[in-house]
């Protein structure tokens, strides 16, 4: 019962927590809907405790926490893999921006009339540095 | 000026192109989000301003660079248009016209014209015109158009901060317009079918978007104003 309660209340900070990030705008709503997607989940898992029993009885799973361990082992992976994912694309992206900005400002120092052309950060269509 | 935001739309937006320096007397920049295709030269060729992302970011952040530009170019109107030609060119001039009698912003409706979709699509455009109107105080019908006018107050705030994601560019931007007290309206446009490219979105991937969208709007009053760039700490 204490530990239904534990999960429970945990389920509800977590929610609590990621709706509070997004508000500040520090969590894209994207994964912000994934996070509550798990907040809930742990909470049903709380209040659904007999259900798991019997679930995990009729998979010849002994223990029910057993159970919940082994699909939340294989959800956190999933999700790592995700975020990994995302993470390469990141990469590529910022790798791309950085060559994209060397072209922009153009030939640097030593070459002749760089100084006039080669203002670092300079094209000149923009005005705000971007 | 005319903002046309691209995506791998090489085989339509020189057309649109030509039919918007054609009818409507304006610059035209054209925003190539990322095209693995010949957008940019085929748009650069009829005659348009090309800007081109790196990599592609979506519509909202290829608005965000034209507004920018438009601001900083000193442009007082701005019409968004898209490249695949289901937007009538001689519609935009009433999207215009209505900026020039003084909205900020004006949307162009695409149910006059017997707009058909799936049915999710619609029950959820309905229950987004209800939640929007109400918020706004006026009557939106089709909050998702990205057919839209944009006045130079507009510009100049959206230039600082537009919403980037799917869907929010165009529904969370209307909330942030009458946040900031915007003349916001709806005129009616007629459409055409799509000429090239492909539509958007399987239904999963709607699915995911309107739960994103939901949670947007939920949460919208009490969320942090959205800064792109400025003075946020």
């Amino acid at each position: 019962m204490n530990l239904q309660i534990f999960v429970i209340g945990l389920g509800i900070a977590m929610l609590i927590f990621v709706i509070e990030v997004v508000r500040r705008r520090r969590l894209s709503e994207g994964y912000a809907l994934l996070w509550i997607a798990v907040g809930i989940g742990g909470v049903l898992l709380g209040v659904a405790r007999p259900l798991i029993d019997r679930f995990s009885d009729s998979l010849g799973v002994s223990y029910g926490a057993n159970l919940v361990f082994a699909f939340v082992f294989v959800f956190l992976i999933v999700v790592s893999i995700n975020l990994s994912m995302h993470v390469s694309k990141l990469e590529d992206q910022v790798s791309s921006l950085a060559e994209e900005l060397a072209l922009v400002r153009g030939p640097q120092g030593g070459s002749a009339g760089a100084d006039d052309d080669a203002r670092p950060g300079g094209h000149p269509d923009t005005d705000d540095g971007v | 000026m005319a903002i046309i935001p691209a995506l791998n739309e090489e085989e339509t937006v020189a057309d649109v192109v030509r039919s918007v320096r054609g009818h409507l007397d304006a610059d035209v920049l054209v925003i190539d989000d990322g095209s693995r295709d010949r957008t940019t030269e085929r748009a650069a060729a009829a005659g348009a301003t090309v800007l081109r992302h790196p990599f592609n970011l979506g519509v909202g952040a290829a608005l965000r660079t034209g507004f920018r530009y438009a601001q900083s170019h000193g442009y007082d109107a701005a019409v968004q248009i898209d490249a695949d030609g289901q937007h009538e060119v001689t519609e935009a001039k009433r999207l215009a016209d209505a900026v020039a009698a003084g909205a900020d912003l004006v949307v162009g409706s695409r149910f006059e014209a017997g707009f058909e979709t799936s049915r999710l699509r619609r029950i959820s455009m309905r229950l987004l015109s209800r939640r929007i109107s109400r918020y706004l105080g006026v009557t939106i019908t089709d909050t998702t158009s990205g057919f839209r006018g944009f006045g130079p107050v507009a510009i100049e705030r959206f230039a600082g901060a537009y919403p980037r994601a799917y869907l929010s560019d165009t529904v969370e931007a209307l909330m942030i317009a009458g946040d900031w007290g915007l003349q916001v309206e709806e005129i009616p446009v007629r459409m055409l079918p799509r000429q090239g490219g492909q539509p958007s979105a399987g239904t999963a991937k709607s699915v995911y978007h309107l739960l994103r969208l939901s949670l947007v709007i939920a949460l919208h009053r009490v969320r942090r104003p959205l800064y792109v760039r400025g003075t946020d700490p």
